[in-house]
């Protein structure tokens, strides 16, 4: 196999030394998915040479494994089984266009946030950004459904088109991209086979090229703190200033948890404020803004909410959190060491019921209260009160005894908030396919199948799908 | 440090990767500041790579190879990660120290670098890492209160910066010794994991300096004060850099402004390592036009020459110094660092830029 990838890439892009497969054996999901090293890492620099790649690889029936920079806490790219290649696509860091005109950027693998953003803040545009670090892949998190909306205005699918080498060596094109040059519209002809490709455990091919949506970046803006003393009273509020479209970001958690990466800082005392906080921006174009501005205002006075006097540094951190770039989002990991969440997507009106289940599971599974937290984040346009909600727990990664019960609330946990009723996962993850394929008739054949068509010899990392 | 304290850094490290770049905002710019990373692209070669191929060592689960050697010594141990993931994590384990303790462990099996043994090798017998023949030029036999203590790399590969430190001495009226057989601290030999070797070292300077009756010591390399204070005894000496010394003086010092513009490059072991951030910039500012780079103190680019890099991958450490070279033209056009083995490292990758240390241009200063 090294010999064979040697003469693809030359010999400085591959390696088959035990130590240098072994970093890539891990991510921060250890106490779930487990280590495993991959038996090669390859690092192509071209399309032609991905192609190659995968038609070794397929012909020999050998897994391939796509990592585009490295951040993954979900074991999303921890190989399944022995005797993979793990294929590092940082090479490919081209930003290949922004589009100011048609608000629209398209990217290589291993671009980051960082890199983005540094690039499209120049024409006043930015993208849309988990909470995952700047170093974070933009193609990698917005093919898996990654964008779980650090802005609420920025809507759901940021995805417009992308190009994809499947183990067979054919390349797809999706949208508008399959027929012409203009890569900007998700629909192009017939299904949409990026919706179906995204979010599958493992993945279908290699996206080499993605192009997705950028959004405006305001001169006008103000950020609102507003406390409250319990999800429930915060509901009304949130439910109007989303209907209305009146707000860029909004957030509502706890006072303990991801506030320290919105805020960008430990030393603050948390425990001053209300049990909950509604974090909000409203941002604009002169006018527009100053009409939002005061609707928001209005509607803060009229909630049983209480506005809170944040210093000015913390307030920008949590602009800059929410629409210029996360970067501090992974001080969570600095609470207790690491954490674990379920990421669902569901309505707003399911919020209060999801934490008291999200607090009586962790109990049921002896994890201690102040280790449960959460939060939830608004998705504009508010249809179907659409919420990326996600139940957190912080933990010290290194505390196996911990890592047993938070598993045990996993098992628990899953089926309960399939009953409570969800919209969807945020993602594969470890765990959610078994209980899942069992409640999706028909439809589980039918992805299987069609994974089968793209990926007849199984070889794209797919975990428990089959 | 007990594997204990090492899992635990392992345990509380997310991959976030952010310890790979400098803080984005407020500059609004995604640099990165892990060379090794950079150079070599390999997870293995970011800290969270690197953690968990320790973990890997501490598990019994790796067994020596040239990758875990490449992984273990090409690094130069600049702590950029470190700096960057406590802000974020608020992790107190310091990945630099973590990273020497791994180079310990595998030292301890007899997994090493050629090129680090031929170092130990020539400390052992000659006293220093060049095997240079014993210099005594700089010998001033008296004993007084201030020694000042030239380091290998400045007395047998960058005698400017010994002439300049003497000029700066003599001119602040300072009565100074110098061991005319001043032998290696042993900063190479515990940077690169060989312990027992720099005990040796750190046993004939102990005798040496309390023979010598200073009352405190004057150092121009950084690697050399920082070994003083990480791996030496309270000697109940006190122990300065160059530049705070100089800060010290500063007044008194007959200087003149220069015409120059220029930038400077913070030491990893002068910066990160000790805190001192302020006092060359101090002078700088005193007796030059200074113009900061974008990567400055805590998220300083490394030269690539610390850690052992430079003898063990010369390759690797002259693109660091190329990289800093080119950030440096951005902005002026003389790069001036604290430390020789910088100075050197960066001298070689110079391309046209004028490579001074800070007590050079002093010394300068001091003949406007």
């Amino acid at each position: 196999m090294f010999e064979n990838l040697k003469k693809i890439v030359g010999e400085q892009y591959v390696t088959d030394d035990p130590a240098i497969c072994y970093s890539y054996s891990r991510d921060q999901h250890w106490n779930f998915v487990p280590a495993k090293s991959p038996a090669c890492i390859v690092m192509p620099g071209t399309r032609d040479e991905i192609r190659e790649i995968l038609l070794f690889a397929d012909e020999n029936k050998i897994p391939v494994i796509p990592w585009s920079t490295g951040i993954n806490v979900r074991s999303l790219t921890i190989p399944v089984h022995d005797n993979s290649i793990l294929l590092d696509l940082s090479r490919l860091n081209r930003i290949i266009e922004i589009n100011e005109e048609m608000m629209t950027a398209t990217v290589e693998p291993g671009v980051t946030f960082g890199q983005l953003m540094e690039e499209t803040v120049k024409c006043n545009l930015r993208p849309s950004f988990p909470d995952a670090p700047l170093t974070a892949s933009v193609l990698a998190n917005n093919y898996l459904r990654g964008i779980y909306q650090t802005s609420s205005a920025d809507g759901h699918d940021h995805t417009l088109s992308f190009e994809m080498i499947l183990p067979n060596g054919e390349l797809i094109k999706t949208g508008s991209r399959a027929f012409s040059d203009m890569q900007h519209f998700r629909y192009g002809i017939g299904p949409d086979i990026a919706g179906m490709m995204a979010a599958s455990p493992g993945t279908w091919g290699v996206v080499t090229e993605l192009t997705l949506k950028l959004y405006r970046v305001y001169d006008f803006e103000q950020a609102y703190f507003v406390g409250f003393d319990s999800v429930e009273d915060a509901m009304p509020f949130i439910r109007d200033i989303n209907r209305d479209g009146l707000v860029e970001s909004c957030r509502l958690l706890d006072h303990h948890s991801y506030i320290t990466g919105l805020f960008g800082t430990f030393d603050y005392d948390y425990e001053k404020l209300p049990e909950f906080v509604a974090c909000i921006l409203v941002a604009g174009i002169d006018g527009i803004f100053q009409a939002k501005n005061e609707l928001v205002k209005k509607h803060i006075s009229e909630s049983p909410g209480k506005l809170l006097d944040i210093p000015a540094t913390l307030s920008t951190h949590f602009r800059e959190e929410t629409i210029a770039g996360s970067e501090k989002s992974c001080m969570v990991f600095g609470l207790r060491g690491n954490y674990h969440c379920i990421g669902i997507y569901g309505p707003l009106t399911h919020v209060p019921k999801y934490w008291e289940l999200h607090k009586k599971t962790a109990s049921d599974a002896g994890i201690p209260d102040d280790h449960v937290y959460f939060y939830v984040n608004p998705i504009a346009p508010f249809y179907g009160q659409l919420c990326y909600i996600e139940l957190d727990i912080f933990y010290d990664g290194s505390d196996a005894e911990m890592g047993k019960k938070i598993r045990e609330y996993n098992n628990l946990q899953f089926p309960r908030l399939l009953d409570a009723e969800i919209y969807g996962w945020f993602r594969p993850y470890a765990g959610i396919i078994e209980p899942t394929l069992d409640r999706i008739g028909y439809q589980a054949e039918l992805w299987k199948r069609f994974m089968e068509i793209a990926d007849p010899n199984q070889i794209m990392n797919r975990g428990k799908l089959f | 440090m007990q594997p204990e304290e090492m899992k635990e850094a392992i345990y509380r490290c997310g991959k976030c990767k952010l310890c790979s770049i400098a803080t984005y905002h407020p500059n609004e710019k995604s640099l990165p500041i892990c060379p090794s990373g950079e150079y070599y692209r390999y997870q293995a070669f970011f800290a969270p790579g690197r953690l968990e191929v320790l973990r890997g060592v501490l598990d019994d689960e790796i067994e020596n190879s040239e990758g875990l050697l490449k992984v273990a010594y090409a690094c130069t141990l600049c702590g950029a990660c470190y700096e960057k993931c406590r802000e974020i994590s608020s992790i107190e384990q310091n990945h630099a120290e973590i990273f020497e303790e791994m180079r310990n462990l595998l030292v301890e099996k007899g997994w090493m670098m050629d090129a680090h043994r031929d170092i130990m090798e020539k400390v052992s017998e000659t006293g220093n890492a060049y095997a240079a023949p014993v210099s005594e030029d700089y010998g001033h036999g008296k004993r007084e209160d201030t020694l000042y203590f030239i380091g290998c790399t400045s007395r047998y590969r960058e005698p400017e910066i010994v002439d300049a430190m003497i000029a700066v001495l003599e001119a602040s009226g300072e009565k100074f010794s110098i061991l005319g057989d001043e032998t290696c601290c042993g900063s190479v030999l515990f940077r690169t994991g060989q312990r027992e070797a720099g005990e040796v070292q750190v046993q004939k300077n102990i005798r040496a300096i309390k023979e010598s009756g200073a009352k405190r010591i004057v150092f121009t390399c950084p690697g050399c004060l920082m070994t003083f204070k990480k791996n030496y005894p309270d000697l109940g000496v006190e122990l300065l850099h160059s530049t705070e010394f100089i800060t010290q003086c500063l007044d008194r010092l007959p200087l003149k402004k220069l015409d120059m513009n220029v930038t400077y490059h913070d030491p990893c072991h002068l910066g990160r390592h000790l805190g001192i951030y302020n006092e060359p910039r101090e002078i700088l500012n005193r007796i030059t036009n200074l113009h900061e780079m974008k990567r400055i103190r805590e998220q300083s680019w490394c030269c690539g020459s610390g850690g052992g890099v430079k003898s063990a991958f010369d390759d690797f450490a002259l693109w660091s110094a190329g990289e800093r070279i080119r950030e440096a033209g951005d902005v002026a056009d003389i790069l001036t660092s604290a430390c020789p083995f910088c100075k050197r490292n960066l001298a070689e990758a110079a391309d046209g830029m004028e490579i001074y240390d800070v007590v050079e241009l002093v010394k300068l200063a001091l003949e406007v």
